[in-house]
């Protein structure tokens, strides 16, 4: 369907991404998953060719990319919904009925794929509102049926399960398993590793706009002090004390295997300890159990289920985490 | 007081009854700013917009130089257009010193800049989205024009009306240019400085209500639609 060589994008003289390879098969489910900043949105306008690349090919069903038109004739097959996605100051049926009107569909049949993509989005109440009435869960669904309605034949979607409400993330998931069922080629963007080993075929990491064969859990971007041996350095609302002779710019992974549950705070050599909450359990089904708690910002633990039962933890409960400077990985 | 109390009563009974005078002075003034606004707009919007919209070099210096004009004195202006339109000037041939026409090229002169200035801030205005929008929705070039105009279409408008005013509005180029010639190129403001001088104050009055009254009304337009742009942005 698309397949990205050597694609480059610089800006302000700064390589923001850098992929030697990237394809999206026809029919399948593609997660880019990275921490904040790693260049998923910047990757995602290359690919609905918004942007045009520093440097790099393109190629869409087999032909390639290269000019102005060339991007305006692949535009009319692709879509991206963005992760704050805008909709234009006029109603809700409005919004959805421009992409049809510019591609001159019989009117109706833009009545019927307005009606129907609004109702499997749970939107069809809103159809005569003012777009810009609405509120974030809601525009993000109308976004969506925007998007739908136009029957791309491939989706690109920047963060789609980070709603601003519960029940926005529920019928955008659904939405997605739907297309994802139904055979369109669809591409979206997760800082979540579980949403996205949920509904992707592949997963994709994203790392500086590089891909990267690490697992972005418990990624961050931080700023080495000058010196040698153990420093403490800000990771995300943490701090952390890591051990490394790196300085400037990097990110620093903190590996969910290494990291140590507890009940209670304990005496041990473990540097860092940080307490939480469990905000979600997963079983991935090769004997490991994922936690996900919340210590000021999300971290991913993996521990097996024995260890979940002999703590007696379940969602919600109080939990420590240690984590050895030692362990904290810098790249 | 009384004096000016009695020149707003004849100046009310003139406008009542209808007095020809003053009406054709109106429709005249009403048809010179409508075809100025017409002009300026149809020159002035585009020219906000690529300005607005494009990055190109000496962009920065084009917008120094609309907000200069901006602030062009008006009787600077009308000489300027009066020298070009003189018999000895570059346009002279064409005859149309003192004709309601040359007030219309003076006015646009004037009205362009506005134009152009508030279209520009009115489409820097937009949020960046609108334009990515569009085109993954699959609009080419000139159909993301249109949608970035139609979501700056309350200050678009609001740039009209500006222009509008601004035309209605000017004496000092209109006079040059116009030579304020009685049922010719008499227009309500010339004819307000005409009959003050003349001491018909109850003339001067009856013009300027019906000038008041109509940028009385375009400013209520121009609140009706910034207040629906609000309305419709909450």
């Amino acid at each position: 369907m698309l397949q990205a060589r050597n694609l480059t994008q610089r800006r302000a003289g700064r390589s923001v991404i850098d992929i030697a390879e990237l394809d999206l098969p026809p029919g399948t489910g593609t997660a880019i998953v990275g921490p904040n900043g790693s260049g998923k949105s910047t990757l995602l306008r290359l690919l609905a060719f918004v942007d045009t690349p520093t440097g790099g090919s393109l190629t869409f069903e087999g032909r390639p990319i290269r000019t102005r038109a060339d991007r305006k004739t692949a535009r009319r097959a692709v879509t991206l919904v963005e992760q704050h996605p805008l909709l234009f100051d006029v109603t809700v049926q409005a919004n959805l009925r421009y992409p049809l009107a510019l591609r001159r569909l019989d009117p109706s049949e833009i009545d019927r794929r307005i009606a129907a993509s609004l109702e499997a989005l749970g939107a069809a109440h809103l159809r005569h509102r003012p777009a810009r009435a609405l509120s974030g869960g809601e525009t993000q669904r109308v976004a969506l049926a925007r998007a739908l309605a136009l029957q791309p034949r491939l989706l690109l979607l920047d963060e789609p399960l980070s709603a601003a409400d519960r029940s926005a993330t529920a019928l955008l998931a659904a939405a997605l398993g739907q297309l994802l069922a139904e055979g369109t080629t669809v591409c979206f963007t997760s800082h979540q590793l579980e949403d996205a080993y949920r509904w992707a075929d592949r997963v994709v990491a994203l790392t500086d706009g590089r891909i990267t064969g690490v697992t972005p859990e418990n990624l961050f971007r931080t700023d080495l002090p000058a010196g040698y041996g153990s420093k403490t350095v800000r990771a995300g609302p943490l701090e952390l004390i890591v051990v490394t002779d790196l300085t400037g710019p990097a990110t620093v992974l903190i590996p969910p295997d290494d990291i140590v549950v507890s009940t209670q705070r304990f005496e041990s050599s473990a540097r860092n300890q940080f307490a939480g909450k469990i905000i979600r359990l997963a079983d991935d089904g090769h004997g490991r159990v994922s936690l996900t708690v919340d210590v000021g910002t999300d971290l991913i633990v993996r521990i097996t289920p024995a260890a979940l039962a002999d703590l007696g933890l379940g969602l919600g409960s109080e939990v420590m985490l240690s984590v050895k400077a030692m362990a904290v990985q810098v790249i | 007081m009384d004096f000016i109390a009695d020149g707003f009563r004849r100046g009310a009974q003139l406008v009542a009854t209808g007095d020809a005078e003053v009406f054709g002075i109106a429709l005249l003034s009403f048809r010179v700013a409508v075809v100025a606004t017409i002009l300026s707009c149809f020159i002035g919007i585009p020219v906000g917009f690529v300005v607005g919209t494009t990055r190109f070099w000496g962009r920065r210096a084009a917008i120094t130089a609309l907000n200069t004009m901006l602030a062009f004195p008006t009787v600077v202006v009308g000489l300027l257009v009066w020298g070009l339109l003189a018999r000895g000037g570059p346009l002279g041939g064409m005859g149309l010193l003192y004709t309601w026409w040359a007030i219309v090229i003076a006015e646009v002169v004037l009205a362009v800049p506005i134009a152009a200035a508030l279209t520009a801030a009115a489409v820097q205005g937009i949020d960046p989205r609108v334009r990515r929008t569009a085109m993954t929705l699959g609009a080419g070039p000139w159909r993301v024009h249109w949608t970035v105009a139609r979501e700056a279409r309350y200050a678009l408008g609001a740039a009209v009306v500006v222009a509008f005013g601004r035309v209605l509005a000017e004496v000092g180029a209109a006079m040059i240019v116009g030579g304020n010639i009685r049922h010719h190129t008499r227009t309500l403001t010339t004819a307000v400085a005409l009959a003050t001088s003349q001491g018909d104050f109850a003339l001067a009055m009856a013009v300027g209500l019906v000038l008041i009254s109509i940028a009385l009304t375009v400013n209520v337009l121009l609140q009706m639609l910034q207040a629906r742009g609000d309305a419709a942005g909450a």
